[in-house]
């Protein structure tokens, strides 16, 4: 998962995990306050346990059709068909129906854009949006570079409405199933600033969201060849992995207390499924925690460390009490993915799928000889800094 | 060893501070007063971002009084001003004030120095309500009201009248069984709530936001629906500061006054939950203000609720709006966790100074 979107539960190091506790011991210290003392550390628990797997990014579809979510109201873009085709750059005023269905209005090519989810970043640098976009989201794993230093008006939960008017927006991208709290969305709105609401719940919706951005700044043409690049790249994968037998893959979010995975349907669990192996998920499209009798039955074939990032490794999973039996840990195919990439909802998604089916089937590594581009060299799995 | 001075301490020869206050009550509530002019002040004046002093008093008497008294401004400034800040600040102090209203009326019917506004459920009441709201699939907002605050406003009056139902069937005294009925009940509505949040999946976020309280999303149009709530039956609970003196004393010395215990005491607690339950549902759970603030100012002033329940509701509303001002300054923490770093030395303090013996 996105660590920015997801708080890690436990402390694995991550950047997000003083953010949760110090909620969570707010948390606590109010409940006690309100006469359920008692039940403040269980609720605590709790809110560290699900707060891991309450992102947006990965959070489970709302069934949006991928279609309404791309769609524009001016006539010139409609259907995925044409995404194909160059089109001549949106005209402004335009009226644009985001993610949560509101009909988003923008008078003027935006100028002063600001980003408040990580992947939005990530979008409006790849459409050359970038040096019209005059803030962003804190990331605790910053991508591109050339991002950086832009400053921040938002944070795990809080949006810095005032600022956002103060620097004078005239269009903030926000994340949508409560990534960005509603009440800043509203308040913005409010203040007469157009907030264009995105929220993809699988890689279609992605895909999705990048020509819907595309269009709320001006850059219609450049989404679509980045989304029919993208396309092309999930096409090469779906055909490498192709008849191959699909090994029972637990993707591990975390497991330092309790096991953490995929759920039903989640993003993660359709990324496994793309990237040719069948993913073991908690049951439930709600729950992210797994019992480990539940995952020593299900018995997976391979497992990927989305949590490598913060220090899992395949020994530390080898000698866990319990997993010895699970096929993985006997054939030794236990390896570390870069999670930010796999989960992030944005242009890199294609890079996250290859490393994740490189990760599954380890022969495909010649077929996608370099699966990250040179360019960052210093990106490994471990983002350094925190 | 202890002579008597040191019991009844020295107020005559060496008064402090505090006695010295007691004796003027006029002082201390045009201090108080002052001090939430000042916070007003401030608070709109403070920000992330920098809006001159000057400014700022143009702004509010262009927007709020119609004068042209000069000055120049961005429209963004306006915006930050009137639209953002101002309903904020005004939300926290009607919060603050409501709570600490509410917590010295329900301290004084239940006689219990730990008593709180959520006392009697109604946080876990409203909570458990909001947690709900956010598993229902629709978004209807209604005059800038989702369902989050609307259940959370109903969840935490019924969770109060269920405890007052049950409470009146036991053999129990009535206070006792008022409180642990609330306890209970309470206690059933957080398991409630956290199985609500366990099954809530991704919503969880939300609902945890929720329970953390805060101003952030405050406007003017939600203000304008909770301030007559709140002012109209914290004056209503004035009007009784008889009836809460008589309880001070006891039921049966109450009774004995002349005052109709079980009427009024309905009475009180239904206009208690009532502001609980307005603050709630705009601002979520904010705890130490309405349980520390009435404290604070029977330390200063002696229990008499006619003088403790106008400052603590002038000193509930500067604590918040000062507590929330900090939260936004120091980078959006929760404010409660603010209330309780301000509120809780300088409660200390105040008992180590308090030199005459401090009763409920």
């Amino acid at each position: 998962m996105d660590p920015y979107s997801t708080p890690r539960p436990t402390t694995g190091g991550g950047s997000p995990v003083p953010a949760t506790g110090r909620l969570a011991a707010a948390h606590a210290g109010r409940l006690a306050a309100a006469h359920a003392g008692r039940l403040a550390a269980a609720l605590v628990g709790l809110a560290l346990v699900l707060g891991a797997c309450s992102g947006a990014g990965t959070a489970t579809p709302v069934s949006i059709p991928p279609d309404a979510t791309a769609s524009t109201v001016p006539a010139e873009s409609s259907g995925p068909e044409e995404s194909q085709t160059p089109e001549p750059a949106a005209t402004f005023p335009l009226t644009l129906l985001d993610d949560e269905g509101t009909e988003v209005d923008i008078p003027v090519a935006p100028q002063k854009i600001v980003s408040l989810t990580p992947a939005t970043t990530e979008i409006l640098f790849a459409l050359g949006a970038g040096d019209r976009t005059i803030a962003k989201v804190e990331d605790i794993t910053p991508y591109p570079p050339a991002a950086d230093w832009l400053p921040v008006v938002a944070k795990f939960g809080s949006v810095d409405v005032e600022k956002i008017v103060a620097l004078g927006a005239d269009l903030v991208i926000a994340g949508g199933n409560d990534f960005n709290p509603p009440a800043a969305i509203a308040q913005l709105r409010r203040a007469n600033i157009p907030v264009l609401v995105t929220y993809a719940g699988n890689v279609e919706g992605v895909l999705a969201d990048i020509e819907l951005v595309g269009d709320a700044v001006g850059e219609g043409p450049a989404a679509r060849d980045l989304t029919a690049s993208m396309r092309a790249g999930f096409d090469q994968v779906a055909a490498a992995v192709q008849g191959l037998p699909a090994p029972r893959t637990f993707y591990e979010l975390d497991a330092t207390k309790d096991i953490f995975g995929p759920a039903d349907d989640s993003f993660i669990a359709q990324m496994i499924e793309q990237a040719g192996g069948t993913p073991i998920t908690t049951g439930n499209p709600a729950v992210f925690s797994i019992p480990l009798e539940k995952l020593v039955a299900a018995d997976p074939e391979v497992i990927v460390l989305g949590d490598a990032a913060y220090g899992t490794t395949p020994e530390i999973v080898a000698k866990r009490p319990g997993w010895s039996t699970m096929t993985a840990v006997k054939t030794g195919a236990i390896r570390p993915a870069d999670d930010v990439v796999v989960s992030r909802p944005g242009p890199r998604l294609v890079e996250g799928l290859v490393s994740l089916a490189i990760a599954i089937h380890p022969d495909l590594a010649s077929a996608f000889p370099s699966p990250v581009p040179a360019e960052t060299p210093g990106e490994s799995p471990a983002p350094s800094s925190y | 060893m202890a002579t008597r001075t040191d019991i009844l301490g020295a107020p005559l020869a060496h008064p402090g501070w505090l006695e010295r206050a007691r004796s003027r009550p006029g002082v201390l509530v045009a201090g108080s007063v002052v001090a939430l002019l000042v916070v007003l002040v401030l608070a709109v004046g403070l920000g992330t971002v920098a809006v001159a002093p000057g400014d700022t008093v143009a702004i509010l008497a262009h927007r709020l009084l119609g004068l042209d008294i000069g000055g120049t401004w961005t429209p963004a400034a306006e915006t930050i001003v009137v639209d953002l800040r101002l309903p904020r600040v005004l939300s926290a102090m009607i919060v603050g004030l409501g709570l600490a209203v509410a917590g010295t009326t329900f301290q004084g019917i239940l006689r219990n120095p730990l008593a709180d506004p959520y006392v009697l459920g109604t946080a876990s009441g409203a909570a458990l309500g909001a947690a709900i709201a956010v598993l229902i699939p629709v978004r209807t907002v209604f005059l800038e009201f989702g369902l989050v605050q609307v259940l959370a406003f109903i969840g935490a009056l019924l969770a109060v009248a269920v405890v007052y139902r049950f409470s009146r069937t036991g053999t129990l005294a009535p206070l006792t069984s008022l409180l642990l009925t609330g306890y209970a009940v309470g206690s059933l509505l957080a398991a409630g709530l956290a199985m609500t949040m366990y099954l809530s999946g991704t919503n969880l976020r939300q609902i945890f936001f929720y329970l953390l309280g805060g101003f952030e999303g405050s406007s003017w149009l939600q203000l304008a629906l909770t301030t007559p709530i709140i002012l109209a039956a914290t004056v209503a609970i004035l009007l009784r500061a008889r009836s809460l003196n008589g309880f001070l004393l006891g039921e049966e010395a109450a009774a004995h006054l002349g005052v109709d215990v079980r009427r009024e005491r309905v009475i009180l607690l239904g206009l208690a939950s009532l502001i609980t339950a307005a603050a709630v549902s705009i601002a979520g759970l904010i705890g130490f203000v309405g349980l520390v603030v009435p404290h604070v100012v029977r330390l200063v002033v002696g229990p008499n609720a006619r003088r403790v329940l106008p400052l603590s509701a002038l000193i509930g509303a500067s604590l918040l709006a000062g507590a929330d001002l900090v939260a936004r300054l120091v980078g959006g923490i929760p404010v409660g966790i603010v209330t309780a770093v301000i509120g809780a030395p300088f409660f200390l303090v105040l008992l180590r100074r308090a030199r005459s013996g401090y009763e409920l």
